[in-house]
């Protein structure tokens, strides 16, 4: 793996909001097929990278890489690098005036120019498979949490993207939904997805991530496989964070 | 004078200022819807001194008097060299005018689509024009529905700054004045007419954009 060129890579990246010192000196590398999962307290700074990594943020210094390739600092070039990271957001996001079909279709007929038949067909295969294809002719309005999510996910796969973020895909839904996105993500890590996921979900992590990355006040604090670091922590700060969240 | 009378002998002008008044109404609100959109994109754009622009257009047009507006365009741009006709400059006074209400409207449709599926737009790789064209401005517009409604409504009452010049033929409330000082019996009768045919247009309006909402409105 490691003569690899990694899928996404992250060289001493540093991110002041004003005073803020919200990223502090990243170095990460993503390859290809990895489930990188980011864990940390609030605010330590895990959403801010994500929006980093496809440009929705800008960064002070340092670099970001995507296939070795920096990405471009803004216009169409950007747009369309944007494009090969799909992004999974909280709160879905997904389009409130159109149908989940048109939601799916939207970024392959304008950005990357497929016919509208191809890519409806495309979108419909997609839609089955994360489960919603039924709901294709409904508005956003019309489904549940769970079926929202996983639209905005087959949205974000029409785009054929390299890498997935996802950022608590999972913390806005009812609990009864939960495991019906996490079996999707679980499906997308098997085919061999590379993904970056934000999320406290723990059974998740140990069963299909590579690694986890442990942040806390904007800094990388440290990383392990699932078992190394939820078995055995090595900072106090993640020992701390794991006792909060498993309700000590 | 009664209405009979009134409206034998007046008729026909009343006709015309019926039209007038809703044809500078058509003209008015359909530039000024073009001229809110564009303002609206500035006011959002990703580049300051457009967004500058857009906001001082606005706070001027919004908070100046429309009869102030319109003696600056009528009287004071001849100043400039720039001398328009009558009723042209009572079109522009009154464009000016509701592009920055319009533009209000627009802002607050696209306040209510939130930054998360703009920033969803930009992650599937939509540039900034096609993030507006696809998912900003067709929601901006479904959602402002009811507010354009009730604004072209007040752009119908704003061309009454008509009277205040001399037009030919004349809107609505200019054909008042133009009966009230030739018939000096008329009393309130005049009024009352213009009246009916503003009351009456606006119900109209009111109901066709309730329709309009209806269908388009955006499930939340
Ligand atoms: N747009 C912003 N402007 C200013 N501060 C921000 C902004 N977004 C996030 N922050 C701050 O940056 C820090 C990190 O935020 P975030 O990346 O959302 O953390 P996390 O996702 O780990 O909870 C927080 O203190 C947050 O308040
Ligand atoms: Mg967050």
């Amino acid at each position: 793996m490691a003569d690899q060129i990694p899928v996404i890579e992250l060289q001493h990246v540093d991110k002041h909001y004003g005073k803020l010192h919200v990223l502090r000196d990243i170095n990460l590398s993503v390859h290809k097929g990895e489930v990188l999962v980011l864990i940390g307290p609030s605010g330590s700074g895990k959403s801010t990278l994500c929006r980093t990594i496809n440009r929705l943020e800008t960064i002070d210094s340092g670099q970001i890489l995507i296939e070795g390739k920096e990405l471009p600092q803004e216009g169409r070039e950007l747009a369309q690098m944007r494009a090969e990271i799909g992004m999974v957001f909280q709160s879905f996001n997904l389009f409130a005036h159109k149908t989940i079909l048109q939601n799916v279709t939207l970024g392959p007929i304008e950005v990357l120019k497929t016919p509208k038949n191809i890519a409806e067909a495309e979108a419909m295969e997609l839609l089955d498979r994360v489960g919603v294809a039924e709901q294709a002719h409904k508005v956003p309005a019309q489904l549940s949490g769970g079926q929202q999510q996983r639209v905005a996910i087959a949205r974000s796969l029409a785009m054929h993207p390299k890498a997935m973020l996802f950022d608590e895909p999972t913390s806005a839904l009812d609990p009864e939904m939960i495991n019906e996105v996490l079996e999707v993500m679980v499906e997308l890590a098997r085919e061999g997805m590379t993904m970056v996921v934000v999320t406290h979900e723990m059974n998740f992590a140990r069963r299909v991530s590579n690694r986890v990355v442990f942040m806390a006040d904007g800094q990388i604090v440290e990383e392990g496989t699932p078992d190394e670091f939820f078995d055995h922590p090595k900072s106090d700060r993640a020992k701390d964070f794991l006792d909060s969240i498993r309700g000590h | 004078m009664g209405y009979a009378e009134l409206i034998a002998e007046y008729g026909d002008k009343y006709l015309h200022a019926i039209w007038e008044t809703l044809s500078m109404t058509a003209v008015c609100f359909a530039v000024a819807m073009v001229l809110s959109i564009l303002i609206t994109v500035m006011r959002v754009s990703p580049i300051k001194p457009l967004r500058i622009v857009g906001d001082i257009y606005v706070q001027i047009f919004r908070n100046i008097p429309g009869v102030a507006l319109l003696v600056i365009v009528a009287y004071a741009l001849p100043n400039l060299k720039i001398a328009l006709p009558w009723k042209t400059c009572v079109e522009v006074t009154v464009i000016l005018l509701a592009s920055a209400f319009g533009s209000e409207n627009f802002m607050t449709g696209i306040n209510a689509i939130g930054v998360g599926q703009i920033e969803a737009a930009r992650s599937i790789g939509l540039t900034f024009g096609q993030t507006m064209m696809k998912v900003v401005i067709p929601q901006a517009l479904r959602s402002a529905v009811l507010p354009m409604t009730n604004l072209l409504i007040a752009t119908m009452l704003t061309t009454a700054l008509g009277s205040q010049v001399p037009l030919n033929p004349q809107e609505l409330t200019g054909l008042v004045s133009y009966i009230t000082t030739r018939s000096t019996g008329a009393g309130i009768v005049p009024f009352v007419i213009s009246a009916l045919c503003y009351a009456g247009s606006a119900v109209l309006i009111g109901m066709v954009g309730n329709s309009i909402d209806k269908k388009v409105r955006i499930m939340r």
